[in-house]
């Protein structure tokens, strides 16, 4: 290895698939010991990227040095016989398999060539979890019983447990509240100490200034900047370079006109309950207006908004719409009396991913398009025209695949779906995640234009300052239990925050 | 920011534009291209069959008897695109054509006549897929289970019914259906039913909200489900409705074979699976093509036919067999990728 | 004549369980007399007169079968039970079917602990239950194998079952004969399952036979499955593939229904048919002697009433009448007749449905 070589220099990789050049000659250095932070929108070729860094993908043309020597990687066993690892965003691990033999998957310690040591598995898979900061998780215990945040640790140590020097984390904070993210900092500081690098992809730019060296932003398969300093370079600059434009992150003007003193509730929630998850919840949610809930991971916002739609059934307590009740745990009750959600998980459970735009949005209103079954197609193919126009949702074609639309343009869909419903309460799980920084004002816009419309908006995000932005009210959760409620302006992020984590009542 | 941002490539040559997401043309184009390499086949087939045997497989009696073999295995299939379509699997199609086929021809049953042996082969298959649909739609079985367990309890009811005996249809009325006298401008009834099936499943799938909600289900249920679709009656639905296909294939092969058998039915499942995956439906679910199965049928009857006619035998038909399916798969994936 | 061993299938496949036919006039050998009582009992080819009318000794027989789930396996059910039904000093011990061979270890074994003093087994798969086989005999009960053969001698004290080579050596030289003298005359040949050992065994008995009409030649054979949807979608196929020809032989009467519809719906009946086994249905075609089927080879299920026989015999410690042994011979193959018009009201009875 040349004294001044880069750990790792990928230039010119382009990788087509079939319709799609994902990358078109992108550069990538990346020095010893330093975070390098890869940032762009959906889309932009960060995942095809470190797929073929991984080796999972073999790019077209283009060359890899590793250590300052021409390589290819063939395979993504040849990648981590390098000591090149990858934590993937959609976790990679083997659900009923435990945390020590998840770890040493492929490489299991052995005796004669074949048979598992599972004590010393067990062991090193200890020591690798103690390094991380995370000793309580036991290396005997299914993968599929962790957390979230205690599977990313394990796919972590899986990492860890080759001789890496180079680390590649695919939006690693995604699933972790910020005490998690605390932790995975140190792990990534520690790990650059020790001369290991970093590739770190992440939507956030508040983590990439915290602990990144250097930025490579991507756009449409070009690297369009590289080794910019992390630090240091303004936001405003980064925004431009990943969406092309200049971009305000604003949150839309409240109405101020939409009063929940005056006029009856639209959606009332008396008691509540689902044991284990969340305590006794009251709630009444006026057209107009757009009502917050901020929390933790897992302090029950989702299931809270799971059980309003019907989707989980309650222990106790009703959900009223004008009054009158719904039938406990029954989606289409609740559909049908105008609830629409938008859930957390887009893919898993909203999107029909093979099927064209018009397909999804049309979905829950089929029957508005349809005689005794039989659909009018160009009918259904006008409202749904006319509600994703509504929403500006891009491309203006609702006949492409909505895999292939950004993640900002697929929440759009969903929200199309419900406005085409004609849905009076919208219920949005994390409207923003995996939404680029670009696309969320627009977003944001159009929640309070659909409320300004007399829409009433329950929002859960992990998020603070989103849900202070954009919502009129907030409740304010922790393990399961609302500890305050207030308007969105009478808090801030701190606030909100020691709220979350302390829980001491306002006043 | 200029100094940070990487200059335009040259000198690679390889600054070719961005992929454009593909527009709708692309998406039709590649539905179009999957059902033309599935023609391309049979074309290839019907190339081959003619060179062989040009007398007698080119001929207006041979199309009616291609056409004719693959009514019954045509209906269940219709049926099983469907059911695969939602990401579901039937694998007691053929039983509940052996059960739907013997209890239709018992001795007590044959003594309404021809409306008698009809809506006794339907109801069966009716029963049947009710079953199987209550246990999935409402008992939360595994379709495969379900349907396995279907599979053995059907035949086994058939075997008890005939005591392995074969059933001889005596009503004409019945019998007459199959001989070419009943030909209508050279179509055989089989034949008839099997377009009318065809044509009704493609309407209903593409057409329908129940094919929607049928997509749907397949493609991602719990979207379906918080989308406002129940997804178990739809569930229920689905195998009803491969049910009464069974039912119909059942009352034609009765026809054709005069008879029914507790044999009747042999591996219809795999055939019909196999015909509609190799026609483009995806055994995951989410996307089915009527089209593509009923030609994934014609491509199989045709092999058959191909292989009689030249006088092959079984072994060597088993291996061409698993040779074409490979390969009428990866001409369908090549041709739709490159595309 | 091959010895027995070497051509009895081995199939475990329960479909191939089907055919059989074979001779009454095993008959013959074991009772000496084939005269034909009218009979009430269906499918029941118990007519002839039982072996020794003189009861003696006290005799328990078990038999264990598969499951009867076509019709020559019901009829071989039915000629055990009603020829033990026949003697006064025979009881027998009749296990529930079944084609899984574990299960079929099992309802030996139970019958082994019974103390049966015979035992009739037609295994589901011959080489599967070969040691069951091994441990009755040693433990001093004979047994009776019946058509699927053990793997050893060992494991049986006396074979009985159908000659399927015979079968088309006999299809081959009655429709040799009966195109004798037409020049350049076309056979055709609808097989069983391919997969089944029988089924070659059958055809190749076929094949030696046509070898003795140089003017006969076999122009085509396709195999159905022994269903009559097979046979149907088979014969349809060969049909079409041969517009003009002179014999078929089929090698199932079950089948044989499905052939015979596909005959009917191409409107032919320019040939000669010849089936196998020995369905009732078949019989009847015969004797009214209107359609293409003139005649059909034998693959006899009254070789369960002469294990019966033996297994009495045995018991009683006799030999067979007729013949000048002292003991039961240790293997008997059956004759596969041809039955046609001539004849067929001999056979009518032992006809299966």
């Amino acid at each position: 290895m040349a004294p001044d070589s880069p750990l790792l220099s990928m230039s010119g990789i382009t990788k087509s698939f079939p319709g799609v050049r994902a990358l078109d000659g992108v550069d990538l250095d990346v020095q010893a010991g330093e975070v390098h932070c890869l940032l762009g929108q959906n889309g932009a070729g960060k995942s095809t990227l470190i797929k073929v860094l991984a080796g999972a993908h073999q790019p077209d043309t283009g060359t890899i040095h590793w250590r300052g020597e021409p390589v290819t990687l063939r395979s993504p066993i040849a990648a981590m016989r390098l000591g090149i690892a990858t934590i993937y965003q959609e976790l990679d691990l083997v659900e009923h398999l435990s945390v020590a033999e998840n770890v040493h998957l492929g490489h299991e310690p052995t005796a004669v060539g074949f048979v598992v040591r599972g004590k010393a598995a067990r062991a090193s898979t200890a020591a690798l979890l103690r390094r991380l900061g995370h000793p309580e998780i036991d290396p005997a215990h299914l993968v599929g019983e962790l957390s979230a945040a205690q599977q990313q640790i394990v796919s972590m140590a899986r990492a860890l447990s080759h001789d890496v020097r180079l680390i590649v984390m695919d939006e690693p904070s995604a699933a972790l509240d910020p005490d998690e993210v605390d932790n995975l900092f140190r792990i990534v500081g520690d790990l650059t100490a020790e001369g290991v690098a970093v590739v770190y992809i992440s939507h956030r730019l508040e983590e990439i200034r915290r602990i990144g060296d250097r930025v490579t932003v991507l756009k449409d398969g070009r690297a369009v900047a590289g080794g910019l300093p992390a630090k240091s370079t303004p936001t405003r600059e980064v925004v431009a370079l990943m969406t092309g434009r200049n971009v305000e992150y604003v949150f839309p003007e409240r109405a101020g006109s939409a009063s929940t003193n005056g006029g009856k509730p639209l959606l009332e929630v008396q008691g509540l309950t689902r044991q284990g998850e969340f305590e006794p919840l009251d709630l009444s949610l006026h057209p107009g207006e757009i009502v917050g809930l901020a929390g933790l991971v897992g302090s029950g916002r989702s299931e809270i908004l799971e059980t309003i739609y019907g989707a989980r059934k309650p222990t106790a307590g009703q959900v009223l719409v004008d009054g009158r009740a719904l039938k406990p745990g029954s989606v289409r009750a609740a559909v049908r009396a105008g609830l629409g959600l938008a859930p957390e998980e887009r893919k898993a459970q909203a999107l029909l991913m093979l099927e064209s735009v018009t397909r999804n949005v049309s979905v829950s209103s089929m029957s508005r398009f349809s005689r005794g079954g039989w659909i009018d197609r160009g009918a259904e193919r006008g409202a749904a025209r006319a509600a994703t126009r509504e929403l500006s949702l891009r491309p203006d074609n609702p006949s492409v695949p909505v895999r292939t639309l950004s993640g900002g343009n697929q929440q759009k869909a969903v929200l199309a779906r419900w406005l085409l419903r004609g849905c009076r309460v919208l219920l949005l799980d994390e409207p923003t995640r995996g939404v680029d920084v670009g696309a969320r004002a627009e977003l944001y816009a159009v929640v309070r234009r659909l409320a300004d419309e007399g829409l009433a908006v329950l929002l859960v995000s992990s998020e603070v300052p989103e849900v202070l932005g954009l919502a009129d009210r907030v409740l304010v959760l922790r393990e399961g239990r609302v500890v305050h409620t207030a308007p969105a302006h009478e808090l801030d992020e701190h606030r909100v925050l020691d709220l979350v984590m302390e829980g001491s009542p306002a006043s | 920011m200029t100094q940070h941002v990487s200059p335009p490539r040259d000198g690679t040559g390889k600054t070719a534009p961005v992929a454009q997401p593909p527009s709708w043309r692309g998406v039709l184009a590649r539905a179009d291209v999957r059902t033309l390499s599935l023609l391309g086949v049979l074309a290839a087939l019907i190339l081959i069959g003619g060179i062989t045997k040009p007398d007698e497989f080119l001929d207006t009696r041979n199309l009616q008897l291609v056409l004719t073999q693959a009514s019954v295995i045509g209906v269940v299939t219709v049926g099983m695109t469907f059911v695969i379509t939602s990401g579901g699997i039937d694998l007691s199609v053929g039983a509940i054509v052996a059960l739907a086929s013997v209890w239709a021809t018992t001795v007590a049953t044959q003594e309404y006549g021809f409306a008698g042996i009809l809506f006794t082969a339907v109801l069966v298959g009716v029963g049947c897929g009710l079953v199987n649909g209550l246990l999935i739609a409402y008992g939360a079985m595994v379709p495969f289970i379900a349907t396995l367990a279907m599979l053995a309890s059907a035949r086994g009811l058939a075997l008890q019914i005939t005591d392995g005996r074969t059933q001889i249809v005596t009503i004409s009325s019945v019998l007459d259906l199959g001989e070419r006298d009943a030909y209508v401008l050279g179509v055989p009834p089989l034949v008839m039913v099997f377009a009318v099936v065809t044509i009704i499943g493609w309407l209903v799938l593409n057409r329908t909200t129940f094919g929607r909600r049928t997509v749907a289900v397949g493609g991602n249920a719990e979207a379906a489900r918080l989308a406002g679709i129940d997804v178990r009656r739809q569930r229920l639905y689905l195998y009803l409705l491969s049910g009464l296909c069974c039912g119909i294939a059942a009352f034609l092969l009765i026809i054709l074979s005069g008879s029914g058998q507790n044999t009747n039915g042999n591996l219809y499942e795999l055939d019909a699976i196999a015909a509609a995956i190799i026609g483009g439906t995806l055994l995951t679910g989410g996307r089915g093509t009527i089209t593509g199965s009923v030609l994934g049928v014609l491509i199989f009857t045709t092999i058959t036919n191909i292989f009689a006619l030249n006088n092959l035998q079984s072994d060597v038909q088993q291996i061409a067999k698993g040779a074409i399916i490979v390969a009428a798969v990866l001409v369908q994936r090549r041709t739709a990728s490159t595309t | 004549m091959p010895e027995p061993t070497a051509f009895t299938n081995r199939f475990t496949s329960r479909r191939g369980l089907l055919f059989g036919t074979a001779a009454v006039s095993a008959g013959a050998l074991l009772a000496g007399c084939t005269s034909n009582d009218s009979s009430d009992d269906e499918a029941a080819a118990n007519d002839q007169t039982a072996a020794e009318d003189k009861p003696g000794k006290q005799v328990t027989i078990g038999f264990a079968g598969p499951q009867a789930d076509h019709g020559w396996l019901n009829a071989i059910n039915d000629n055990a039970k009603s020829r033990a039904k026949k003697y006064s000093d025979v009881t027998l011990e009749i296990t529930e079917g079944s084609n899984d061979t574990a299960a079929q270890i099992g309802q030996i074994e139970t019958l082994i602990n019974k103390k049966v003093d015979v035992l009739v087994v037609l295994p589901a798969d011959g080489k599967a239950l070969t040691q069951v086989g091994l441990k009755a005999m040693r433990a001093g009960i004979p047994v009776v194998n019946l058509d699927r053969i053990f793997n050893t001698p060992q494991a049986y004290r006396c074979w009985i079952g159908g000659d399927n080579y015979g079968m088309g050596l006999n299809a081959g030289h009655y429709i040799g004969e009966k195109l004798k003298g037409k020049s350049n005359a076309r056979v055709i040949e609808l097989a069983g399952l391919d997969n089944l050992e029988l089924t070659k065994q059958r055809t190749q008995g076929f094949d030696d036979a046509l070898k003795n009409y140089p003017n006969v030649k076999k122009v085509a054979r396709q195999a159905a499955e022994f269903t009559v949807e097979s046979g149907q979608a088979k014969m349809a196929q060969l049909l079409q593939a041969q517009p003009n020809f002179d014999a078929l032989w089929n090698h199932d009467d079950d089948q044989g229904v499905g052939a015979l519809r596909a005959i009917e719906q191409a409107g032919r009946n320019d040939f000669l048919m010849v089936g196998g086994a020995g369905a009732l249905s078949a019989f009847q075609a015969i004797k009214q002697d209107n359609g293409v089927l003139k005649a059909t080879v034998l693959y006899p299920p009254t070789m369960a009433a002469s294990a019966i026989d033996l297994a009495r015999s045995l018991g009683q410690t006799k030999g067979v009448s007729g013949l000048a042994e002292y003991e039961i011979p240790a293997s008997i193959t059956l004759y596969s007749a041809v039955v046609d018009k001539d004849n067929v009201d001999q056979y009518m009875s032992t006809g299966f449905k």
